[in-house]
């Protein structure tokens, strides 16, 4: 009994029934497809970005690609084809998605004054007003024109600057860039991938 | 990673009192891993010797429990099969010998006797490491590594903690092997780009997912064990018919029907 994939399905007129392609009758099943709600996702293989070990990821994502549609980060697990981490994970590493989705995440600067024991909430052009500030005192105090032998070296020793391990490229060439600028000769990020 | 035939029709009893509208599916396919026990207890080694991996040998092993498994469908199967198997009743011999050995050879999904009777024959060469030696089939990453066969569905196992993501295999269609494939990456036509690749869940099916390409639009299912490890993959993937039903209005053709033409 040969039958063509084309016959996969197959509808009879006569009783109205859905059969597959060896005569089962699916007309139930049928009914209970039609009932499914489906999602799709994407499995998105990806680098772990917290320490120099690099392990490999899997970041599952749901969205059915529709164009107003926002994607969404579900879930995120080691990749077991991967060579390094073989499908494990360390726990911070296995927290990724909470790098991406989190209620916790701030969202407007804070600071905590001198003596305070709270952090208060202040607006993004404060923010910047008073970093700008201390950065220009703490750079004017401790500038370094010359060195002890007299050459010049342009540099400010008390700033240092350290970024962290999900920065991007682009983030650490505006960073060394700026500090480069500053004369900030401690500058270290922790990217190692 | 082979479940025992009584395994396998004692959860395809358990999913058939659970699910109405699979139930004569299942009942169906319960009975007929039933047969198929039987035929592979008729391969144990007896005074003909053990099989050897040649059908045109090994077929005398078989044909005891043919007659009887083609009884059992013309009386119990749906009427399309049950026509079919008395029609291979009432015929001479050869008609039989010729549909294996063909189908042996050249293995098709739309060949429900055949793939019926061959699989507990190449499941038991298998399980006892005799090569087949009388057939020459294409070897490939998404090809069986014992017998060249096409999957029949894929595996997501636990790896051992909740840290720990789920290695994948797939299920040989004719010898029921599993062997490890790579997650991200179609086992039809090889796909590797996340974006051509799509994974459809229900929350019905909440260890079930139909693993699709929109390359090739073609899909096999995937049995989830690290959401549910007391499924029997060859079982559960016959209870998700709904899925693949689905699948077949998306436009997605699978990749080997199973036993029930889905």
């Amino acid at each position: 009994m040969d039958i063509s994939r084309r016959a996969f399905i197959q509808t009879t007129l006569a009783g109205g029934a859905t059969l597959t392609a060896f005569g089962f009758d699916v007309t139930p099943v049928y009914a209970q497809a039609r009932t499914l709600k489906i999602a799709r996702t994407s499995e998105t293989r990806s680098t772990c970005p917290y320490c120099s070990v690099s392990c490999g990821v899997i970041i599952h994502t749901l969205g059915d690609k529709a164009k107003n549609a926002v994607a969404q980060v579900v879930h995120v697990e080691g990749d077991p084809d991967h060579p390094i981490n073989r499908g494990t994970l360390c726990p911070k590493g296995a927290s990724l998605q909470q790098d991406i989705l989190n209620d916790r995440r701030l969202l407007k600067p804070q600071v905590r004054r001198p003596g305070s024991d709270r952090w208060e909430d202040i607006s993004w052009d404060q923010a910047l007003d008073e970093i700008s500030r201390r950065v220009k005192k703490t750079r004017d105090d401790t500038f370094i024109e010359r060195d002890d032998r007299g050459r010049v070296v342009n540099r400010c020793e008390g700033i240092a600057f350290t970024g962290g391990c999900t920065d991007t490229n682009e983030f650490n060439f505006l960073v060394v860039k700026t500090m480069r600028s500053l004369g900030v000769c401690y500058l270290e990020n922790q990217a190692r991938v | 990673m082979r479940e025992s035939w009584d395994r396998c029709i004692e959860r395809a009893q358990q999913l058939a009192n659970a699910d109405e509208a699979v139930r004569p599916l299942l009942a169906f396919y319960g009975a007929l891993l039933g047969l198929q026990k039987v035929l592979a207890v008729g391969l144990t080694p007896n005074r003909d010797g053990p099989p050897t991996g040649a059908l045109a040998h090994d077929i005398e092993l078989l044909r005891p429990g043919i007659a009887a498994f083609l009884g059992s469908i013309a009386t119990g199967g749906p009427e399309l099969l049950a026509t079919q198997a008395r029609k291979l009743l009432e015929g001479p011999q050869k008609e039989i010998d010729d549909l294996l050995t063909t189908c042996w050879n050249r293995p098709s999904d739309r060949q429900f006797f055949a793939k019926a009777v061959l699989q507990p024959y190449a499941r038991f060469l298998a399980e006892a490491g005799v090569m087949p030696i009388d057939r020459q089939l294409t070897m490939a990453q998404n090809r069986c590594p014992f017998c060249g066969g096409v999957p029949q569905l894929s595996i997501l196992h636990d790896a051992g903690g909740p840290l720990e993501g789920g290695g994948r295999s797939l299920l040989c269609a004719t010898c029921l092997t599993t062997w490890p494939f790579r997650r991200v990456l179609c086992a039809y036509c090889g796909q590797e780009d996340e974006h051509k690749l799509g994974y459809f869940h229900s929350p019905q099916y909440d260890h079930l997912r139909v693993d699709a390409c929109d390359t090739c639009r073609h899909y096999l299912k995937t049995i989830d064990l690290t959401r549910l490890g007391v499924a029997v993959p060859l079982v559960d993937e016959v209870a998700g018919a709904a899925l693949d039903l689905w699948a077949r209005e998306q436009g997605y053709e699978k990749i080997e029907l199973n036993l029930v033409g889905l």
